[in-house]
């Protein structure tokens, strides 16, 4: 496990594979680890690094909780920049990251493969007006007891699954991304999903993950 | 000189200070008046510090506990790992929880639009809400003298924040100045209402000295937030506000407001119990320019019915 450093923060990226292929950057679900990649760098012909996201596996928390997708981008461009360069597979929240970062920066990364997993939807595509309240004192007594209590997993990580997720906004990243592997199946996809399905970048990923993979590899 | 020698006529600083502890970070906190009064709490503008309210501050506490805090990343409150409007909510209700009873909040620019929002997160906190020109940019972002707009799409934009967090990443200071003086005069550039006299005062409380130079107490992370925010999201949220607001704006046209009226009608339309009010002669910091009239129209608000 290498320990890199994102200003205060404090990262952990693990080196789950080696090969003489390109490397492979895994970026893991809401509530997820690095580690959940284990069996998919098996597949992987080259390098695999598997980043903890702050508050994740052996990755401290954000100090003062200010956990925004842009702000993961921030860490796993510290992760890309160890890498020099990489495909990336991302998994729920991890594959909404891997996509603004695959926007960001094409000239070093071939493609990601997006696929299902926890914190896909965030918080939907504008914000919910129909709230009829704000946060009651009970909820907001049991987030904090949480925070001062150092719950695991922090309980501040739960706004990453409001952060509004804007479709226009994804498709400009998929727009700018050099490939982007959509992994499909029956269940229902979040309106940003479909908006970058429409980029002449995105694919369907082959439904088998090795063949998946195999693609990304030869991007 | 120390800063505790620079003054400035009607300035007061604060009769006590603390810390109060919010998402494991510790918020820098001063406060005017009978420390067992009624509470007002004072938040403060983005890129400014609790200090700021030297000038109004003592002119409410002659009738309520004021108590301003310093935000995250500025004053002399710590520096998160990372920013976001969200966490910001937070610190402003534990603030008022701290407090021990519901609260005025009197909140300016950013920080008007902090306490707006979390006085809608958490209604039960917050009685009487004043917001001084804390109502948002205008759809097509401010325009800073100065200063180009980003017009990237949003990946270059957000390239470009990378980029800037590499080679910046790492830094505590920004920008340092020689003297305060010349700190002071740069801040004149964005803020050209402000008199030299008080951003000198303003600069003395809310910088430090380091071996390159006067620096804000301020982290540079702070000024660069990046995510798909859109002014049309900021008033419809405001819906939900229970306590009444009064809005405030001054009446000269300033770099960082007011918005043009029928956007700010069109806002402010969404606060259930709202009432206007216009500071003559003042522009955006209405609380350093007309500081007795601001003190006037909400003493008198804040006690009416």
């Amino acid at each position: 496990m290498t320990r890199l450093r994102d200003g205060r923060a404090e990262l952990a990226l693990h080196e789950l594979g080696s090969g003489a292929g390109p490397t492979l950057l895994c970026l893991h679900a809401l509530y997820g680890a690095g580690s959940d990649f284990r069996d998919l760098a098996a597949a992987w012909p080259g390098r695999v690094l598997a980043l903890d996201f702050p508050g994740h596996g052996h990755s401290p928390r954000s100090f003062g909780g200010s956990y925004t997708p842009e702000n993961l981008v921030a860490n796993a461009d510290v992760a890309l920049a160890h890498a020099s360069e990489a495909q990336l597979v991302g998994a729920g929240l991890g594959a909404y990251v891997a996509l603004l970062l695959a926007g960001a920066r094409p000239d070093r990364i071939g493609g990601a493969l997006l696929l299902p997993g926890r914190g896909l939807a965030g918080g939907g595509a504008e914000p919910k007006r129909a709230e009829p309240e704000g946060m009651s004192h009970a909820r907001f007594d049991v987030l904090l007891q949480g925070i001062t209590a150092d719950a695991d997993p922090d309980p501040m990580l739960e706004n990453c699954d409001r952060d509004i997720r804007p479709p226009d906004y994804a498709r400009a990243h998929a727009d700018s991304a050099r490939l982007l592997l959509l992994a499909e199946d029956d269940a229902e996809r979040p309106p940003w999903w479909h908006a970058v399905r429409e980029a002449d970048c995105a694919e369907v990923a082959p439904a088998d993950p090795e063949a998946a993979l195999a693609r990304l590899a030869a991007s | 000189m120390s800063p505790d020698e620079v003054h400035y006529p009607g300035a007061v600083p604060p009769a006590r200070t603390r810390f109060v502890r919010s998402l494991g970070l510790r918020l820098h906190v001063c406060e005017w008046g009978d420390p067992d009064g009624e509470p007002v709490l004072l938040t403060h503008g983005f890129y400014d510090h609790a200090r700021s309210f030297d000038l109004l501050a003592p002119l409410l506490a002659e009738r309520y506990r004021v108590v301003a805090m310093d935000a995250r990343g500025h004053g002399d409150s710590d520096r998160p790992d990372a920013y976001a409007w969200f966490p910001g909510l937070i610190d402003v209700v534990n603030m008022l929880r701290d407090l021990g009873r519901p609260a005025h909040v009197v909140g300016h620019s950013w920080g008007g639009g902090q306490a707006t929002d979390a006085a809608t997160l958490h209604p039960g906190s917050v009685r009487k809400l004043v917001n001084m020109d804390g109502f948002g940019p205008p759809e097509e972002g401010f325009h800073v003298p100065g200063r180009d707009r980003d017009e990237r799409p949003a990946p270059g934009q957000l390239a470009g924040w990378l980029d800037w967090r590499v080679a910046n990443h790492s830094r505590e200071t920004f920008r340092p100045c020689a003297t305060l003086e010349e700190l002071a005069e740069r801040r004149r550039q964005q803020n050209p209402r402000l008199s030299s006299e008080w951003l000198r005062y303003f600069a003395a409380h809310g910088s430090y000295h380091t071996p390159e130079g006067w620096v804000w107490k301020v982290d540079p992370m702070a000024a660069r937030n990046i995510g798909p925010f859109r002014p049309e999201w900021i008033a419809p949220g405001w819906a939900r506000l229970r306590a009444p607001m009064l809005a405030l704006v001054g009446s000269e046209p300033d770099t960082w407001g007011p918005l043009p009226e029928p956007m700010l009608a069109r806002r402010l339309s969404h606060v259930p119990k709202v009432e206007r009010g216009v500071i003559p002669g003042a522009g955006h910091f209405m609380h350093i320019e007309q500081p007795e009239a601001v003190a006037r129209i909400v003493l008198d608000w804040l006690e009416a019915g």
